[in-house]
């Protein structure tokens, strides 16, 4: 009767140590949200919401105004990752942001923030079917959503 | 009642006081065509933006410009009489934007770009000046200028204005259509030429290479090459260019950014408030451009 009694403590204490443990490891390891190489994972996201913003302009174009909300939606979801994708010391040679981002900090999220608050807002406007409401969300995008982080924290690509 | 009429008119014409633009005493109020025209080219040099502080008042200078010479700081241009222009009459602000002098006879440092801005018609010129003035006046003191070469403004910058400095010469009035636009617009107003004109030796756009590019832009920025050379150049279409121009989308998606993004913006107007025709008048003269092979970036 004894033996069992103590098998079940030593079970017992194992998994309180093993459950403590994992507890406090996984309160000292954030969150992986990409590859293990931060500045590729980020311009990968630029290059997938460039290429999201893109064609949204041509299905805009198309008089598909509809269509744009599934675009809008996956831009959101892609900007709330923006922050976490800047963590200090990411800056280095490949990358073309500027120390300001994490000298502003606080500016920098404001304008991933707004980034996402513009996407939803063109999201709605898109699956509401309001073709005035979609184009004029359209009109501005690009400056106030893309431009407010491009224009103050990013060094700008000599692109052709 | 007579009291009541006139308190009325009293508070009216006090209200308009306030809404007017700060004229100088005896200059004559310009006209809301005039005022629209002058927000207009205001708008089609970036909306001086060089002025501003990035989310401060408008023209209310204090912007910091790093060169070989040492470091300046955007002067006030609001219509603040103590620290600002707006003491100076029109002809005085005329003179500074196209001419580089300050009333007091000092050369104003080419920092500022009047050696292309002299390319501004007189009714632009006019316009623009009487457009200053309705900006809200802020009190703010210009920052000193630091200069570290040994004299520098008084040998070396007229030597250097003389022998190198490249100058537009203004039209007798601005063309109003065609590639003739485009290329009013793009000189003398949008000053292209300032970032996208790789310098040479001595500091000048080298003009040889007009719009080829530039590696050390303004700020640390790398500068396009907008000359229409099928390797290395913009090879948009004309609406592709005006578009961005227009909304600062590009092509593959991505957004316009660092200076090229606030020219677009503007303060009170930029680029994005031209007009289509204009941005295609634009767009147009960059595809007539001699092509210049210059790869820029990597």
């Amino acid at each position: 009767m004894r033996q069992p009694a103590i098998r079940r403590a030593v079970v017992l204490c194992s998994l309180v140590a093993i459950a403590t443990a994992a507890c406090a490891s996984g309160g000292e390891k954030k969150m992986s949200v990409g590859s293990g190489d931060v500045v590729a994972d980020r311009q990968r996201l630029m290059k997938l919401n460039g290429a999201l913003w893109a064609d949204a302009q041509a299905k805009g174009k198309a008089g598909n105004w509809e269509a744009i909300g599934v675009n809008a939606e996956a831009m959101a979801i892609n900007a709330e990752h923006i922050p976490m994708l800047f963590p200090p010391g990411s800056l280095t040679d490949k990358s073309k942001a500027k120390p300001d981002v994490w000298q502003k900090w606080p500016e920098f999220e404001t304008a991933s923030k707004k980034m996402v608050a513009e996407s939803v807002k063109l999201r709605d406007a898109a699956r509401s079917k309001n073709q005035e409401a979609t184009e004029a969300a359209m009109k501005d995008f690009g400056r106030n959503a893309c431009g407010a982080c491009h224009t103050p924290f990013r060094v700008p690509p000599p692109a052709r | 009642m007579r009291q009541g009429t006139r308190l009325l008119m009293a508070i009216a014409v006090g209200t308009l006081g306030a809404l007017a633009p700060i004229a100088p005493v005896g200059a004559q109020a310009p006209s809301q065509a005039e005022l629209a025209r002058g927000k207009y080219v205001f708008g089609a040099t970036g909306g001086c933006g060089c002025h501003t502080k990035p989310k401060e008042p408008v023209n209310a200078g204090g912007r910091r410009y790093d060169g070989p010479f040492g470091t300046v700081y955007a002067t006030n241009i609001s219509p603040d009489r103590e620290t600002g222009i707006g003491a100076w009459t029109d002809e005085q602000i005329v003179t500074a934007i196209r001419l580089g002098r300050r009333p007091n006879g000092e050369r104003i440092l080419p920092v500022h770009p009047y050696t292309v801005f002299n390319g501004m018609a007189a009714e632009d010129l006019r316009a623009v000046t009487a457009y200053l003035r309705t900006i809200p006046a802020v009190k703010r003191a210009n920052q000193p200028k630091r200069i570290t070469v040994p004299l520098f403004e008084s040998v070396f910058l007229p030597a250097w204005l003389a022998a190198f400095a490249p100058k537009e010469t203004p039209p007798a009035s601005a063309p109003a259509t065609g590639i003739a636009r485009g290329e009013y617009l793009v000189r003398a107003i949008g000053h292209c030429g300032e970032c996208h004109t790789p310098r040479t030796m001595t500091m000048a756009t080298d003009n040889s290479r007009f719009l080829a590019g530039n590696e050390k832009g303004p700020e640390d920025s790398v500068v396009p090459n907008i000359t229409p050379d099928k390797e290395t150049g913009l090879t948009w279409t004309v609406e592709q260019i005006a578009e961005y121009l227009a909304t600062g989308n590009k092509p593959d998606g991505d957004v316009a950014g660092g200076l090229m993004g606030e020219v677009i913006q503007g303060t009170t107007a930029g680029y994005k408030d031209m007009t289509k025709a204009d941005l295609l008048a634009i767009a147009h003269y960059l595809k007539s451009v001699a092509p210049v092979k210059n790869r820029i970036g990597k």
